[in-house]
């Protein structure tokens, strides 16, 4: 195999606050839902209470560690992984049989930030040590690995708001270098008091819904939730005789060394990104039948981006679904992957939720309708907070 | 808090942003009171001006609600002072 | 098994190390040949009484040499480790000078930016969710240490941090060589970085009580001698282009657990162990290596955290440039059964093993040969 060998996509789970798998996400997106609503998980001192996309409480775990000794991030993880290899077709005896890694992106569900427990012991109390307990236990791709009992590579992936379209794109790499027959690649984040006060501070959080690309945009939504990908040899998918939903065809990343929190005006690196992801994939921009887009809500993001992509992929059409889900953080990237295997099976994307009004700044407006797709490639993007920038180019598969 | 009470607001200004921003080799001598803070004079970046608005808040309790109010109230220490005093006063 | 990655070599062309002994190849040079390093004395209070305990910490004043003061106002601890280990790798490799459009950044971490963590959610608790500090927050996203070194570096190729503790290092090291591999790039700045915090310290006297050991014994398998460190060690890593690489090459990466069998660990290569005197991993490595094995261990010199697989990577390095073994150093006689060098003598078998086991049985085992 080399570089820009197709991966199959044979099976996909996805859970956030659209739905409590793929295919309620999807029927949500096209029925244009944004279910958004202060936490209600926590509360913050911040006179405003800005929305976020929950997930609801009762969603359904799968797993054998028990509820309270594992967090929120990994179950979520777990579950989404549970549904992927569901819809793929593989059973437990098969995954043990066969070498199957796990690369999953995260951002929260690396953070040991308990407050109860810092709280005790910054007033000197003797706080209980289970909540560190919990954390060392509770390492996304580590948590997949032992509940499935998966025995390839294993990796966690804290690239802040592309971690899931890298972790898509490293572990489809581990599968053409040959360590691997397949993996389950994706990413997921719980809402977090501690997360959503850091993003307050930064001053790029809407108090109402987010309007990505819009020319009144004011920043982001957050939002909690995970999605996975199986992905696999073509040769191993022939042989189990399980239709690919897509093909992961090539992954460009680079960053644009230029700030901590700001993207570079220029979007150099984006550019360099999308580059090397149509390189290897051996396509041009005409290929291209849309762009799932990283599409915040931010100012910054939102003009660097839409440039960017005006610049190199000029007339195809583009959306941002993350007016549906909210910004879920290491989950992003992979909820979007799914969303855009999905768009294709369908041969259609839903309008870019938020957007009314084009900003003068901005070149091109997003998707304003339900827009039939001409082509059978897409383009998955993020980024990301330290600069990083990630593409996925997938292509249609056998569904 | 105590301490700065007795200090006017611009001079507990430039203490805040050399402590706050890690500027230690700037003395608030060299901060010149009608300099733009950010872009050229100081050069702050986007970064610094939320963490003030932060300090803002922590040392003077004012609210700073957005970034265009951000933007007008940080022209420089005097135009920031000035901003601080009418809010406390209102 | 893991299976080899397509025979290729990965060429290690310079290495920069921070750590309780110093700063600096020569300074990790000096501490293996002396067998000396000595750690600090920190303050802990925890279960009712102050304790001193000793911590292998580190001192990042050499950065000044490399970057502008204040472009490193807002750059923390555990930034400055990776930043200054990067540094020290590309001066190592006499890369400073080089266009770095195509360098990629990889760091491992077991834990990440601990101390800004919890810095942030002071700013939280001291004075209120409206006083959460942004600048905190942004720097204890765990990537912000590859964020410094690209920035400061203007090094735009792919960044990627890995953390899962113990495993950090393997899993990371993988995908650095798999960029390299797929030529979207020519160079990976890839290295291991973690902190010693207030927290840990904490978490360390709950978990394991204070200890009498005064260094790590990691041979002594059932005792609980583990010293908390800190540190960076960096590699800049290139594709085998046919040369012969200052300190060898990087040529396999297992990573497993022990539910599928134990390492897999070649007749001729000698072992360096990072087991780390946590009696809790003890065994696993008593248990899965056979007696007579040559091994040597070095974490006394440096300390216990989860990325010490880089700093035995650096060591054996230096051992595959200085074609020998550097003595394990040591304070009491081995009862391992494994054959261990107190002195320094030849590298025969010119392949060393890095193998590093996590406390749930998960292991990760790093291959250096000199050619």
């Amino acid at each position: 195999m080399n570089h820009n060998t197709p991966i199959a996509v044979t099976g996909i789970g996805c859970l956030c606050a659209a739905g409590q798998n793929l295919e309620q996400c999807m029927d949500s997106l096209f029925a244009g839902r944004q279910p958004s609503a202060p936490p209600t998980r926590f509360s913050s001192s911040h006179p405003v209470r800005y929305p976020v996309f929950e997930i609801p409480d009762a969603f359904t775990f799968i797993g054998n560690d028990k509820k309270s000794e594992i967090l929120r991030t990994a179950r979520l993880a777990v579950t989404a992984a549970g549904e992927a290899l569901r819809d793929a077709g593989w059973s437990r005896a098969m995954m043990q049989a066969k070498r199957m890694g796990v690369c999953i992106g995260t951002t929260v569900g690396s953070a040991m930030n308990n407050e109860g427990f810092y709280r005790d012991l910054r007033r000197g109390r003797h706080p209980q040590m289970n909540a560190v307990t919990r954390f060392l236990n509770s390492n996304p791709a580590q948590v997949i690995a032992r509940e499935f009992g998966l025995t390839g590579p294993c990796q966690t992936v804290v690239n802040a708001c592309s971690s899931g379209t890298d972790a898509i794109g490293l572990g489809a790499f581990w599968i053409r270098s040959g360590i691997c027959d397949a993996v389950v690649a994706g990413g997921a984040d719980e809402l977090c008091r501690v997360t959503y006060n850091g993003f307050i501070s930064l001053m790029i959080a809407d108090e109402s819904l987010c309007r990505p690309f819009d020319a009144h945009r004011k920043g982001l939504n957050l939002g909690e939730g995970a999605a996975v990908l199986v992905l696999e040899s073509e040769e191993l998918c022939r042989a189990r005789k399980q239709p690919a939903r897509a093909r992961a065809l090539s992954y460009g990343a680079a960053c644009d060394a230029y700030h901590l929190t700001a993207p570079a005006p220029d979007g150099s690196g984006l550019k360099q990104a999308l580059s090397a992801a149509l390189t290897a994939s051996k396509k041009t921009a005409a290929d291209i039948g849309f762009i799932n887009a990283h599409g915040t809500g931010t100012p910054d993001n939102d003009r660097v981006e839409s440039k960017v992509l005006h610049e190199m992929l000029p007339g195809v059409p583009f959306l941002s679904t993350k007016g549906y889900t909210g910004h879920t953080l290491g989950a992003a990237g992979a909820i979007e992957a799914a969303f855009t295997v999905a768009c294709l099976e369908a041969q259609k994307i839903p309008p870019s939720a938020g957007f009314t009004t084009l900003d003068p700044e901005l070149p091109w407006p997003p998707v304003q309708h339900e827009t039939d797709l001409n082509g059978s490639l897409a383009i998955s993007q993020s980024l990301a907070f330290g600069g990083n920038n990630a593409v996925l180019v997938f292509g249609k598969g056998d569904t | 808090m105590e301490e700065y009470k007795k200090m006017n607001t611009n001079a507990k200004l430039k203490d805040i942003i050399i402590e706050e921003l890690n500027l230690e080799d700037l003395t608030p001598e060299e901060i010149d009171d009608d300099a733009p803070l950010f872009g050229e004079g100081l050069g702050l970046d986007s970064l610094d001006a939320v963490e003030l608005v932060v300090q803002v808040q922590k040392h003077f309790g004012v609210e700073i609600k957005n970034m265009e109010e951000g933007r007008f109230a940080f022209r420089s220490i005097n135009s920031l002072g000035d901003f601080i005093e009418e809010r406390i006063a209102a | 098994m893991a299976k080899e990655i397509h025979d290729m070599r990965t060429a290690i062309r310079g290495i920069g190390t921070v750590g309780g002994f110093g700063c600096g190849a020569d300074k990790l040079h000096q501490a293996l040949v002396s067998g000396q390093s000595t750690p600090k004395k920190i303050r802990v209070k925890a279960n009712g009484r102050e304790i001193d305990m000793p911590v292998f910490l580190c001192d990042t004043t050499a950065l000044a040499g490399f970057v502008d003061k204040r472009a490193l106002r807002r750059v923390d601890h555990y930034s400055s480790m990776a930043v200054l280990g990067s540094y020290l790798a590309l001066e190592d490799a006499g890369m400073l000078q080089n266009n770095r459009q195509r360098l990629a950044v990889v760091i491992a971490t077991g834990y990440g930016p601990t101390r800004t963590t919890f810095s942030f959610l002071d700013s939280m608790l001291a004075d209120g969710d409206t006083c959460a500090s942004p600048t905190l927050f942004s720097n204890s996203v765990h990537n912000a240490a590859a964020a410094h070194v690209s920035i400061l570096l203007k090094a735009s190729g792919p960044n990627l941090t890995v953390s899962q503790f113990e495993l950090s290092v393997p899993s990371a090291l993988l995908s650095a060589c798999q960029w390299l591999e797929d030529r979207q790039i020519d160079a990976v700045l890839f290295g291991g970085v973690d902190e010693y915090s207030d927290v840990l310290g904490y978490s360390w006297q709950r978990f394991f009580g204070s200890t009498q050991n005064t260094c790590i014994e990691p041979l002594n398998w059932g005792l609980q001698s583990a010293i908390a460190g800190e540190g960076s060690a960096f590699f800049l890593l290139t594709r085998n282009d046919g040369d012969q690489p200052k300190y060898g090459f990087i040529t396999d990466i297992q990573t497993s657990h022990i539910a599928n069998g134990g390492p897999d660990i070649a007749g001729e290569a000698v072992l360096f162990l990072g087991a780390d005197g946590h009696k809790l991993c003890g065994p696993l490595y008593s248990h899965h290596i056979s007696e007579g094995t040559h091994a040597a261990s070095y974490t006394p010199l440096y300390g216990s955290f989860p990325v010490n697989t880089a700093f035995d990577m650096a060591i054996a390095a230096l051992s595959l440039k200085e074609n020998k073994i550097f003595a394990t150093p040591g304070c009491r006689p081995n009862k391992s059964g494994l054959r261990i060098s107190h002195i320094e003598q030849d590298l025969e078998s010119k392949s060393i093993a890095c193998l590093k086991f996590g406390c749930n049985g998960e292991f990760g085992m790093v291959m250096l040969a000199a050619e």
